[in-house]
């Protein structure tokens, strides 16, 4: 019998979609009227890809009828491709509906249904921006059904985060994998979606918030949202047999994209080169995946115990305490990590030394002292590139499946659990870890590099005492590394894989606003690879040195942002201020009444003083485009001398989240007794303890004017 | 998306060509313009071609009044005789410019001039031909592969061997039609005298005659002419140029190639490269010499060097009317005679090449393998001195160009297909993933656009109407010769015009990195749209008729087009003819051309002067063809 011709089966899928889609809304209809409010949680993209596509922000259920109206619009069925991809985008606009509904009088309904967890906040796309950027995640594949067994579907959900590959599990996969005891949630990036196929909705709406978020494509932009993921969103549909019609029709939208297929399906299944590809095997379909779509997978080859994991994908990974074999605690006992440079004939590659106990010598749940010692030596390298290669240490560490790492210095903290150290894992592997990552991230600079891990509590301590010693000097250093006292700046374009026209100006006293690239790592960037992301800025006269206006700052961001932007101040969010790319910290905006700032950190999910989330403030910019009055940048910024120091500097802020607050205090402080002679000044900024929302600026005026804030005594901003 | 930004529309060339021949007023020149105008209302007996002169007892005209010539022939006689005479010409006329190329290989040497650049392709059609190549010198192959190709005009027992490169159901049915051919020569020879005073008056043993001398063209001499011109001068790989009369330089000399055969072109490329040139011209204080194309010359050095291309067939009058082409060095074939007399009225050199195409006015210096390196290099010097000349009163150079991507021979083809495999489903070095596509419904088809231009209808025009008609209807097209040439003007041979495209065509670009028109050379490499079609057939398992792939030839006036879209019908592919072929005296002829041939070799041609309707008609079959194979 002839085979049903691939366009029909999308044409029928499509037609099944907004049949199901039409059942949602009449069963909803029954009980709601057409003013009741629809949304997601937690998003500024209202319906995502329903906004991303027509624009239409829709709040209410009447305006879903519309909506479904218009996807139905969409469902044309000429034989061409393009009718293909509209109704394959119909489909998955239609499928959006579906969910949509089921948020209508539920504010959480897959709280009912676990392991599903449904939509993905505007926070959590946004967190995803910086590792998508350094191909720390290489792309993102969505499982769609059953694998043949639950074995297959745990060996190829393993795989992919092995490869620190985002995984969405629509359907029976999800189930499978929680039988087989996979751990699941965003943090280790196996996301359970939904256990029907309309819940993939939520996956696209990732993709097309992305467009939004880092790319700064504009709502309704649907030839826009289009190229942007199917230039710039790796992300890839594995879909188990059988393949129904309605999920071919789901498989169209994905294709439109820009997202291969891969099936083990082959009835009436036509191969499409690069789009819809048959592989009868699922064991491949990993591979198989990533080649279609040309995910980037950073290998790094670490000599670990078999059955240890090694990825970004385990960075989010939490050590229960009943799950720990062992903890070194630095705020506990003498704990400590440090990377030095030393001389080529002192350094022997590779070699990897143990002083003291190894960790079969504790008992389960023990606590230890450790400190790990990182000795490189090159040609190239530079005292400065200490303290950014140590910075690593945390992520590096915590790449470990099994591993957990916090803090840095002598205050980490590291958790080993009974599973790793069962399958062998000893300090040695923290060895091969750390020589593994500083030779292939930095091999640019380091030619050589040893790893000494301590143990022997004396031993421990009387290094700590010497390493607090190089911290306070780096600490000099990094005190006199003012932006007056440099001559360079730098650019950082890393992220223009995702938000092609944003540029940061990385100065000494401005971080990149994703916190991950201070002054020092854009040099050894710099260093690392000369025609790379970050490039040299010489910094020349000033223009204007207090709003911070420099004429080859000009240059460079005109030139690297290919002419999007003409004009960048350093120093002020009122005029010209820095572009964001959408994976910023945190985000300032101003507060009319109080003439100060409101600054969020994107974990903070309520809403702030100005009625808006930190999500719905967000969109207010990214993706390159300049918004006076609102500004991304990083946590550590917040206690420079330079936040905005134009419009009168860290004085403005009035508000912010109590836990952002604490982690800035001490500096904040520091800069506010140098800049205005306050003590204390963190304790006068308030924070939702005190203000909870925007109903309460009597009650935040109330709160500046009784600790004596100082933005009362500045002009207004506007 | 504003097209206009892009996209250089007819109506802008045609502005151009408008200015440059208001000039050529202003010099007392006069252009192809003039002449058509002046032979308007052609004579409608040639026209339908029903005027016989093969014998002096003629001229002979057919009309209802006199329905037979003196000897008895008919109107269906003498129409199938003058058509068959067409197609004997341009099979000869592709066939011996292969010929000439052949004795080119037959002259390599180590030492040069002309050297072996593909070797692998000299070894791989040694083997084909069973020649041995074990611990051979590559020169003394090359010697006995000239040998055997020339063979394949004269041999006298036997049958030809290319023909053998078809996929095997269409050499089986060669075989059943006796259409295969036996040699070049001799089906041009036979064809000359079946069309003889006295002999064959059956349209439909001359339209046979026809196929079997088209096949010894595109199976024979075309594909020998593509295959050596590969060995001696390299298989083209994918490169950008540009397009239009903007290539002109006003600061640099300007020397154009035009014609055929790149034997010469290749030469004078060569010698503007050299030191002692560019020495030369440096001495005079010019900045640099700048080798452009016309007509399928320019298809041939483009698609080998990136020389850009100054334009097609009726473009060749405005190359100096610009006044700034300092040479212009011709070939063969497609050379307007008019050219030496337009070149007095300014500055231009005007240079033939060839004992084929000997022009009176033109300073001639026949090229031979010999000496065609130093001709060259002295007729490159030539031109420099002759920058001096340049009156700018009399200059004015168009300032459009495009960016093209050219070079896709079905090598190329290959190795862009290979990049959207999947080594863990797919083997590579087929066209499985452009079948995929096609069978899934992503692209519809393909279509092969070459030809000419033809001033009975507004030129360019219909290939511009066909080709972006085809692009939004998710049809890739391959393009060779004027045709190709056109989308190079406009801007439709680049990356970017898949923003014209359907969503399918325009996925398929952008996942392979490529055009959605590929440049596949000269018109003597349509036979490389043959091997491709076969290839795609065979990959395919089904015969070259089923395939959703056809020909079309807009815009064609010559007798090679009459022999091209003779040996594509052969081939099972429908040719869609903008112009309509000179028989429509005969109404069998007519019938034999459109239908006939289908119960041959399962093609035919569809006419339509109507370039929205023809272009309708192709896609209308291609739907039909992918019906028929259930897709």
């Amino acid at each position: 019998m002839a085979m049903k011709k691939l366009f029909d089966r999308v044409f029928d899928g499509s037609d099944e979609m907004f049949a199901r889609a039409e059942k949602s809304i009449a069963e909803v209809s029954a009980n709601y009227d057409d003013s009741t409010p629809v949304a997601f949680p937690n998003t500024a993209y209202f319906l995502g890809i329903l906004y991303a596509m027509t624009g239409r922000k829709n709040q209410t259920l009447g305006e879903l009828k519309e909506s479904l109206a218009w996807a139905r619009s969409q469902m044309t069925k000429e034989e061409r491709l393009d009718d293909v991809f509209k109704s394959g985008i119909g489909t998955a606009c239609a499928a959006e509906v579906i969910e949509a509904c089921k948020y209508i009088g539920n504010a959480a309904p897959y709280a009912e249904s676990p392991p599903y967890l449904g939509h993905v906040t505007d926070a959590e796309v946004r967190e995803l921006g910086v590792p998508l950027v350094t191909g720390d995640i290489p792309g993102f594949v969505v499982l769609i059904g059953a694998a043949p067994t639950d074995e297959l579907a745990v060996e190829i959900i393993k795989s992919y985060q092995n490869k620190s590959i985002f995984v969405f599990l629509v359907g029976e996969c999800a189930k499978q994998a929680e039988h087989m005891g996979v751990g699941m949630g965003f943090p280790v990036r196996v996301f359970p979606v939904g256990s029907e196929l309309p819940s993939v909705a939520h996956v696209v709406s990732v993709a097309v918030r992305a467009a939004m978020i880092f790319g700064g494509i504009q709502p309704g932009d649907y030839e826009g949202i289009k190229k942007y993921t199917f230039d710039r969103v790796n992300a890839a549909v594995n879909a188990f047999e059988p393949v129904p019609d309605i999920t071919v029709a789901c498989g169209g939208g994905a294709i439109a994209y820009g997202f291969p297929v891969i099936t083990n399906d082959e009835k009436d299944m036509w191969p499409v080169p690069r789009s819809l590809i048959i592989q009868p095997d699922v064991q491949q379909f990993v591979e198989t995946a990533i080649e279609a779509r040309g995910m980037k997978v950073k290998i790094t080859n670490v000599d670990l115990p078999d059955g240890v994991g090694y990825a970004t994908a385990f960075e989010g990974e939490v050590i229960r305490r009943k799950d720990m074999q062992i903890e070194a605690d630095g705020s506990r006992h003498d704990c400590l990590e440090l990377c030095r440079a030393a001389e080529t004939n002192d350094v022997e590659d590779h070699k990897i030394t143990i002083v003291g106990n190894d960790l079969e010598t504790y008992e389960f749940g023990a606590q230890m002292n450790l400190a790990l010692v990182a000795e490189v030596a090159g040609k190239k390298m530079q005292s400065d590139f200490e303290p950014v290669f140590e910075r690593q240490f945390h992520a590096w560490i915590n790449e470990i499946e099994g591993v957990m790492h916090t803090g840095q210095r002598d205050l980490i903290r590291i958790r080993v659990s009974k599973d790793t150290f069962d399958k062998g894992f000893r300090l040695r592997h923290f060895g091969e870890v750390l020589y593994a990552k500083i030779m292939s991230e930095y091999d640019a600079v380091v030619d050589k590099c040893q790893v000494t891990i301590y143990t022997d509590p004396e031993k421990v301590h009387e290094l700590r005492v010497e390493a607090n010693a190089i911290y306070d000097k780096r600490d000099e250093r990094l005190k006199s590394l003012t932006d007056e006292g440099v001559a360079d700046f730098y650019t950082c374009i890393m992220c223009q894989s995702f938000s092609p026209s944003h540029v940061c100006v990385v100065t000494p006293e401005r971080l990149g606003l994703c916190g991950a690239v201070s002054w020092l790592d854009a040099k050894a960037t710099y260093q690392l690879d000369n025609s790379g992301p970050c490039q040299v800025i010489t910094k020349g006269e000033a223009a204007d040195e207090k709003i911070g206006i420099w004429q080859n700052v000009d240059d460079a961001v005109n030139k690297y942002s290919m002419g999007a932007l003409e004009h960048v101040t350093l120093y002020s969010i009122m005029q010209d201020p820095m572009t964001s790319c959408g994976c910023f910290e945190c985000i300032c905006g101003i507060e009319p009444m109080t003439g100060g700032v409101v600054i969020v950190n994107r974990e903070f999910v309520p809403t702030t003083p100005l009625g808006m989330t930190f999500s719905e403030m967000a969109s207010m910019t990214g993706g390159g485009v300049q918004t006076p009055g609102y500004m991304g940048h990083g946590k550590h910024y917040i206690a420079s001398k330079k936040f905005m120091s134009a419009d009168g500097g860290p004085a403005r802020i009035v508000w912010m989240p109590k836990p952002l607050k604490d982690l800035v205090r001490d500096k904040l402080n520091a800069t506010a007794k140098e800049l205005y002679g306050i003590d204390d000044y963190a304790d006068m900024i308030a924070d939702e303890t005190v203000v909870e929302s925007a109903d309460d600026l009597d009650k935040l005026m109330e709160f500046l004017a009784e600790k004596g804030h100082p933005v009362l005594e500045l002009e207004p901003l506007i | 998306m504003d097209e206009n930004k892009r996209i250089t529309t007819v109506e802008e060339m045609e502005e151009d060509s408008r200015k440059l021949h208001d000039r050529a007023c202003e010099v007392c020149g006069e252009t192809w313009v003039e002449r058509a105008e002046s032979q308007k209302n052609h004579c409608k007996f040639g026209e339908g071609g029903i005027c016989c002169r093969n014998c002096s007892m003629g001229p002979c005209r057919i009309s209802p009044k006199a329905p037979r010539g003196i000897c008895g022939a008919d109107a269906h006689a003498i129409a199938a005789r003058n058509y068959l005479r067409a197609i004997s010409a341009g099979t000869a006329s592709h066939s011996d410019h292969a010929r000439e190329i052949l004795h080119v290989l037959h002259h390599t040497k180590a030492e040069g001039p002309y050297i072996v650049r593909d070797e692998q392709k000299l070894i791989n059609l040694a083997h084909e031909w069973q020649i041995a190549t074990e611990g051979r010198d590559i020169y003394d192959i090359a010697r006995e592969v000239a040998e055997v190709g020339l063979m394949e005009f004269g041999r006298p027992f036997g049958e030809m061997r290319f023909p053998g490169r078809a996929p095997q159901e269409r050499q089986e049915l060669w075989r059943k039609e006796q259409i295969w051919p036996r040699a070049i020569d001799r089906e041009i020879a036979t064809a000359m005298h079946m069309t003889h005073m006295g002999n064959s008056a059956d349209p439909e043993a001359l339209i046979r005659q026809g196929l079997r001398t088209s096949i010894s063209n595109g199976w024979g001499g075309s594909m020998l002419g593509t295959e050596i011109t590969d060995i001696l001068f390299g298989t083209p790989t994918v490169r950008e140029t540009e397009g239009n009369l903007g290539v002109l330089e006003h600061d640099q000399v300007n020397i154009v190639v035009h014609g055929h055969d790149p034997v010469f072109s290749e030469a004078i490329v060569a010698a503007t490269e050299l030191k002692e040139t560019l020495d030369y011209c440096k001495a005079k204080g010019i900045k640099g010499i700048n080798v452009v194309g016309l007509c399928c010359t320019a298809n041939e050095v483009a698609m080998r060097h990136g020389v850009r291309m100054a334009g097609n067939f009726l473009q060749q009058e405005n190359a100096i009317l610009t006044g700034a082409c300092d040479m212009m060095c011709v070939d063969i074939q497609c050379i307007f005679p008019s050219l030496p007399q337009l070149a007095q009225c300014f500055h231009t050199k005007f240079v033939t090449s060839s004992p084929i195409a000997r022009i009176p006015g033109a300073d001639h210096y026949e090229v031979t393998p010999e000496n065609a390196f130093d001709t060259a290099k002295d007729l490159v010097k030539l031109a420099i001195d002759n920058y001096s000349n340049r009156d700018e009163s009399k200059v004015w150079i168009p300032e459009r160009k495009q960016k093209a991507i050219v070079g896709y021979p079905t090598e190329q083809i290959i190795k862009h297909l290979d990049n959207i495999t999947n080594s863990h489903v797919d083997t590579v070095g087929s066209y499985r993933p452009a079948i995929d596509a096609i069978k899934a419904g992503v692209l519809r088809g393909a279509v092969a656009i070459v030809g000419c231009n033809n001033p009975r209808i507004r030129p360019d025009f219909s290939h511009y109407e066909i080709i972006t008609e085809l692009f939004r209807n998710d049809i890739l097209v391959v393009a060779t010769g004027c045709a190709a040439q056109l989308a190079t003007k406009a801007g439709l041979m680049n990356k970017e015009a898949k923003e014209f495209c359907g969503a399918g065509l325009k996925r398929v670009c952008e996942l392979m990195d490529i055009p959605p028109i590929l440049h596949m050379g000269a018109c003597v490499d349509i036979s490389r749209m043959m091997r491709l079609a076969a290839g795609i057939a065979e990959d395919w398992g089904v015969d070259m008729t089923q395939i959703p792939v056809v020909g079309c030839a807009p815009e064609w006036m010559s007798e090679k087009a009459v022999s091209i879209a003779n040996y594509v019908v052969s081939s099972g592919l429908d040719v869609y003819l903008g112009i309509e072929p000179q028989v429509n005296g005969s109404d069998q002829m007519m019938n034999l051309i459109t239908e006939g041939t289908r119960d041959i070799v399962g093609a035919g041609f569809i006419i339509n002067t109507d370039p929205k309707v023809l272009v309708k008609n192709i896609i209308d079959g291609i739907e039909a063809k992918r019906a028929a194979l259930g897709i």
